[in-house]
C-alpha cells in the first residue's frame, strides 16, 4: 500500500471511529453556549471601558496597560480554576479548607504571580511608552494601577473560583465545565471595574 | 509534601506570563496609537475586549481540542486530517455566530447610548477581526499543537496564553484595519 493510499485509509478510520466525538455540529454544540454566554461579559466589560474615556484621556500610558491587566485573569485566574478543577478531581480537595495546603498553596501562588506580573506589566508600560515617545503619567501611577486593580480582581477572582469548583462538584457538576467559563466571563468584568476604580482613585492622588 | 508547592507553581507559570505581558504591551501600545480615534467612537472601545476575546477563545479551544487529538496520536499529518478539518470548521462556525450576535447587540448598544456609528462600521469591523482570527489566530493554533506534540510542551501551559495573546494582537490590528478602510478620522 502506497503511503497515499494509507493516508486515505487512515482518513477513512478516524472519520468513522470519531464521527460523534468530533463531527462539526457536535464540537459547535459544545462551544456555542459557552461562547456566547462569555462575549457578553466581554460586552460589559467594553460598556464599562467606553465609560472610561475621560480617564483614559487624563492618564496618558493607561490604555497600555489595559489589555495586559486583563490578560492575567485570563492567564492566572483561568489557570488557577481549571488546577483547582483537577485537584478536586484527583481528591486533594473536597471542601473549603483554609489549613488544605493543596488549595492555599495554589490560590497564594496565583497571587504571587499576580503581584510580579502586574508590577513588571506597569514597569514595562511606563518605560515602553515614554521610549517611543507616547507618553506617561508616570511610572508610579502606572505600577498602582496595574499592581491594585490586578491584585484586587486576582482575589476576588480566587475565592470565586475556589467556592464555585468546590460547588459544582458538591453539586454533581463537573468543575472543569463550570469554572472555566465562568472565570472568562466575569473575569473581564471584574478586571475592568477594578481598573475603572482605582484609575479614579488615582487621579485623586 | 503537597503536591502542589507555591515553589513549583511560580517557577511554573511566570515565564509564559512574561512572554504574554509583552505581546498585551504590544497590544496596549497599537491602541495607544489609536487612542484618540477609540475616544472620538466609544463603541469601538466597546467592541475591543469582545473581539479580542473571540479569536482568542475560538482558537484555544481549536488548540487545546488539536493538542490532545495529536497528543492521542490519531493523525500527525495536518492536512486532509479530518479532526483538524472538522475542528477547524467548528471554530470558523461559532466565530462568526458570537461575532454577528455581538455585533446586533453592540449596535442597539450603541443606538441606545447615541454613540452614532453606523452598522456598517459595526458589523464590517467585527467581520474582519474573525476573518484574521481565521487566517492568522488558528494557524498558530494549528502549529503550536502540532509543535507542542513534537517538542513535548504542555498544551495548557503554552499553546493556550499563546494562542489567546495571539487573538489579542490580532483583533487589535483588525480594529486598526476597520479605521483605516471605513476612514474614520477625528472629527
Amino acid at each position: 500500500m502506497s503511503r497515499r493510499e494509507y493516508e486515505d485509509a487512515e482518513s477513512e478510520f478516524v472519520e468513522h471511529f470519531l464521527g460523534e466525538y468530533a463531527s462539526v455540529s457536535s464540537i459547535v454544540k459544545e462551544a456555542l453556549p459557552f461562547e456566547l454566554v462569555a462575549v457578553v461579559g466581554g460586552i460589559v466589560s467594553g460598556v464599562i471601558l467606553s465609560g472610561m474615556t475621560h480617564e483614559l484621556e487624563l492618564i496618558p500610558g493607561l490604555i497600555v496597560i489595559v489589555p495586559g491587566v486583563m490578560g492575567l485573569r485570563g492567564n492566572i485566574s483561568s489557570t488557577l480554576g481549571s488546577r483547582l478543577s483537577s485537584a478536586i478531581h484527583m481528591g486533594l480537595i473536597t471542601k473549603i479548607d483554609y489549613k488544605n495546603k493543596e488549595l492555599t498553596n495554589n490560590i497564594i501562588s496565583s497571587m504571587i504571580l499576580t503581584v510580579i506580573v502586574s508590577i513588571f506589566l506597569g514597569v514595562l508600560g511606563h518605560y515602553i511608552s515614554v521610549f517611543l515617545g507616547f507618553g506617561s503619567s508616570g511610572l508610579m501611577k502606572l505600577v498602582l494601577i496595574s499592581l491594585l486593580s490586578g491584585f484586587f480582581s486576582g482575589l476576588i477572582l480566587s475565592f470565586v473560583s475556589a467556592y464555585l469548583s468546590i460547588g459544582a462538584f458538591r453539586f454533581g457538576f463537573d468543575p472543569d465545565n463550570i469554572v472555566t467559563p465562568a472565570i472568562a466571563t466575569i473575569g473581564d468584568i471584574i478586571s475592568v471595574m477594578m481598573i475603572f476604580i482605582f484609575a479614579r482613585g488615582v487621579l485623586l492622588l | 509534601m503537597s503536591y502542589y508547592t507555591i515553589n513549583g507553581l511560580v517557577k511554573g507559570g511566570l515565564p509564559i506570563l512574561i512572554v504574554t505581558c509583552f505581546m498585551a504591551i504590544v497590544v496596549g501600545l497599537l491602541l495607544s496609537y489609536q487612542e484618540d480615534i477609540l475616544i472620538e467612537y466609544p463603541t469601538l472601545l466597546i467592541l475591543m475586549p469582545v473581539l479580542l476575546k473571540i479569536g482568542g477563545d475560538t482558537g484555544s479551544m481549536l488548540g487545546s481540542r488539536l493538542s490532545s487529538a495529536f497528543h492521542l496520536g490519531l493523525s500527525r499529518r495536518i492536512l486532509n486530517n479530518p479532526v483538524v478539518k472538522n475542528s477547524v470548521l467548528a471554530a470558523i462556525i461559532v466565530a462568526l455566530i458570537s461575532s454577528a450576535f455581538v455585533s446586533v447587540v453592540v449596535y442597539f448598544i450603541n443606538f441606545a447610548f447615541d454613540y452614532n456609528t453606523s452598522a456598517l462600521v459595526i458589523f464590517g469591523t467585527s467581520f474582519i477581526v474573525v476573518l484574521l482570527d481565521i487566517f492568522i489566530v488558528y494557524t498558530t493554533a494549528i502549529g503550536f499543537s502540532a509543535l507542542s506534540h513534537k517538542v513535548g510542551l504542555d498544551p495548557d501551559d503554552v499553546v493556550i496564553p499563546v494562542v489567546a495573546s495571539m487573538g489579542d494582537l490580532v483583533g487589535v490590528i483588525g480594529i486598526m484595519i476597520s479605521i483605516l478602510i471605513f476612514g474614520l478620522a477625528l472629527i
